[in-house]
């Protein structure tokens, strides 16, 4: 098929970008997304041109690197899906593909379509651990943990920390991954002792990096590869609320 | 205190209070909708319950004072998010679309994106509405001396008010339609039993907001009466002077009491017409 790809690109953080378009006439169905990227890269490369910088990794859906708004959506248009793992069958010969970086002033864009995510870090360091030295693997079942708050603790540590959330939010917000740590460690005993001055902690970090806060659109959970709940915003908010009454730290 | 502060000042803490306060407002949206339905059991009926009810000096001075405390914190904090928010991402996309699957509100017409916009329409209409009723400033000559259903019945037939009341209510609809679902959410209230019931909640008040405050104006073209006609305050002062609260439900629930009932009333008055 034949596409014309409408491409950020913008040499540093400091440079103003632009749109350039590319045409790309031979691209196969069965190519991922990402290796639609490297054959115009390639052809860029023999033509003397800048390659197109994106971030990658895994390319299976697990490392969270591959950001990027696919016409107007965060990691194109499937749901639950990584631009690594997008196919290019999901488009249609003559197609016009607009590829934009994640958009917040959180996240500066450093170069084309790779955005600067280290404030995901930040807030991470801020108190997502648990510091008690924990030994060595203790016996099955010698902390008993309700499957229902196993289930929920996993399916929010599937979080892979993309970013996609924060793009997709009219306020680029990034309630969603916060809410997401939070939860995995609140609903575990193994989290309890510092649930308090965590939350407290990590939010305080998210609004010092300058994201925005929540309007509750559920645009995020909709963006999100992993399918991180909007419950666990609700749940973050609760975990705010009797944190700063009840903390005894701060 | 500097905990008070913080949390304040947090993202979360803002959302949080507008959360609070827009729950308050949504309180006294219900008492004001079912006081003002009393128009529809006829004017002596609402007149007593006007009357009686400003006869509570104090009652009606702490409401008023905490009604300007919510207000004032909803909207200086719908300004500072949303400012922030904005703040937030200074460049925009040059695509944005939507992914969510089951929406069934276009993106560009969700009431999400309007919140702010919606909020200072609400606004500048209780202004125009205090205007007409609390500080009876648009038009004092008219409304002098007459009853309370009368001056609502003649400011809700004055063209402009109409079509303000009526953009107003359904505008204030608009907000709580994402408002009231979203506050749940805010406030941390959510769990997958009540979930079909939270998301159902916002456009029902909605709905039972906009149609119960837009029927006023609209009734009060469609009804044959007309409020000149009526006897003025004076006229009534006896009655509206020493009213005790047996007198404003007797004629709700009594049938035995006679000092007035309320559908014979009205019908004298609409034989005036
Ligand atoms: C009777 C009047 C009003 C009621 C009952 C009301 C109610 C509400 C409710 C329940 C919310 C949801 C809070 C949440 O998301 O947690 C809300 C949000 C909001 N309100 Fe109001 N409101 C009223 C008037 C206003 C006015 C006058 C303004 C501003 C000028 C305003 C601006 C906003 C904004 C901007 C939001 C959205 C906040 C966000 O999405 O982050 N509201 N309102
Ligand atoms: S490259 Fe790892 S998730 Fe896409």
């Amino acid at each position: 098929m034949k596409l014309t790809l409408h491409i950020w690109r913008q040499s540093n953080k400091e440079t103003k970008g632009e749109f350039k378009t590319y045409e790309l006439p031979d691209v196969s169905e069965h190519m991922s997304f990402l290796e639609m990227l490297d054959v115009l890269n390639e052809k860029l490369i023999s033509q003397n041109e800048e390659p197109v910088a994106f971030d990658h990794d895994c390319r299976e859906g697990i490392c969270g690197s591959c950001s990027m708004m696919i016409n107007g959506q965060a990691h194109g248009p499937d749901l639950k899906t990584t631009a690594c793992q997008l196919h290019m069958r999901k488009f249609k010969d003559g197609d016009d593909v607009w590829i934009e970086p994640w958009r917040a002033d959180a996240f500066p864009v450093l170069k084309d379509l790779v955005v600067d995510r280290s404030a995901f870090d930040r807030i991470m360091q801020a108190g997502a651990f648990v510091s008690v030295n924990t030994g060595n693997a203790p016996d099955a079942n010698s902390t008993i943990v309700p499957k229902m708050n196993a289930d929920l603790a996993f399916d929010a540590a599937t979080c892979i920390g993309c970013g996609a959330c924060v793009a997709a939010c009219k306020n680029a917000s990034a309630m969603l991954f916060v809410s997401a740590k939070v939860s995995q460690y609140a609903l575990l005993p193994q989290g309890d002792p510092e649930r308090k001055t965590r939350v407290l902690r990590m939010v305080a970090q998210m609004d010092k990096e300058g994201f925005g806060g929540c309007s509750n659109t559920n645009e995020c959970e909709a963006a999100c590869p992993a399918g991180i709940s909007v419950n666990n915003i609700a749940r973050l908010n609760r975990e705010y609320f009797k944190a700063t009454l009840t903390s005894r730290e701060s | 205190m500097a905990w008070v502060t913080d949390a304040i000042k947090s993202s979360i803490g803002k959302k949080f209070l507008m959360a609070c306060t827009g729950f308050l407002l949504c309180g006294f949206l219900v008492m004001h909708l079912i006081g003002n339905l009393l128009m529809y059991v006829g004017p002596d009926v609402y007149n007593n319950y006007a009357h009686t009810l400003h006869s509570q000096e104090m009652l009606i001075k702490v409401a008023e004072f905490g009604l300007l405390i919510l207000f004032a914190i909803h909207i200086w904090l719908g300004f500072e998010t949303n400012l922030e928010n904005r703040e937030s991402r200074k460049t925009r996309y040059a695509v944005k679309k939507s992914k969510i699957p089951e929406r069934k509100i276009p993106y560009f017409l969700s009431p999400e994106n309007y919140m702010l916009f919606t909020g200072v329409i609400v606004f500048i209409f209780l202004l125009i509405h205090l205007g007409d009723f609390t500080f009876n400033i648009t038009m004092p000559d008219k409304l002098k001396g007459r009853e309370p259903y009368d001056k609502a019945i003649i400011i809700m037939r004055t063209p402009l008010s109409t079509i303000s009341y009526i953009i107003g209510v359904l505008l204030l609809g608009w907000h709580l339609s994402h408002g009231v679902t979203s506050m749940f959410q805010t406030l941390g209230l959510k769990h997958p039993k009540y979930d079909p019931m939270i998301r159902a909640i916002g456009p029902v008040f909605a709905v039972i907001i906009a149609v119960g405050f837009a029927s006023f104006p609209i009734y009060a073209w469609l009804i044959p009466y007309d409020p000149y006609a009526a006897p003025g305050v004076e006229e009534h002062q006896e009655k509206s002077h020493s009213l005790t609260h047996s007198d404003l439900i007797a004629p709700l629930c009594s049938h035995e009491k006679t000092t007035f009932e309320p559908h014979s009333a009205w019908a004298t008055s609409l034989n005036r017409v």
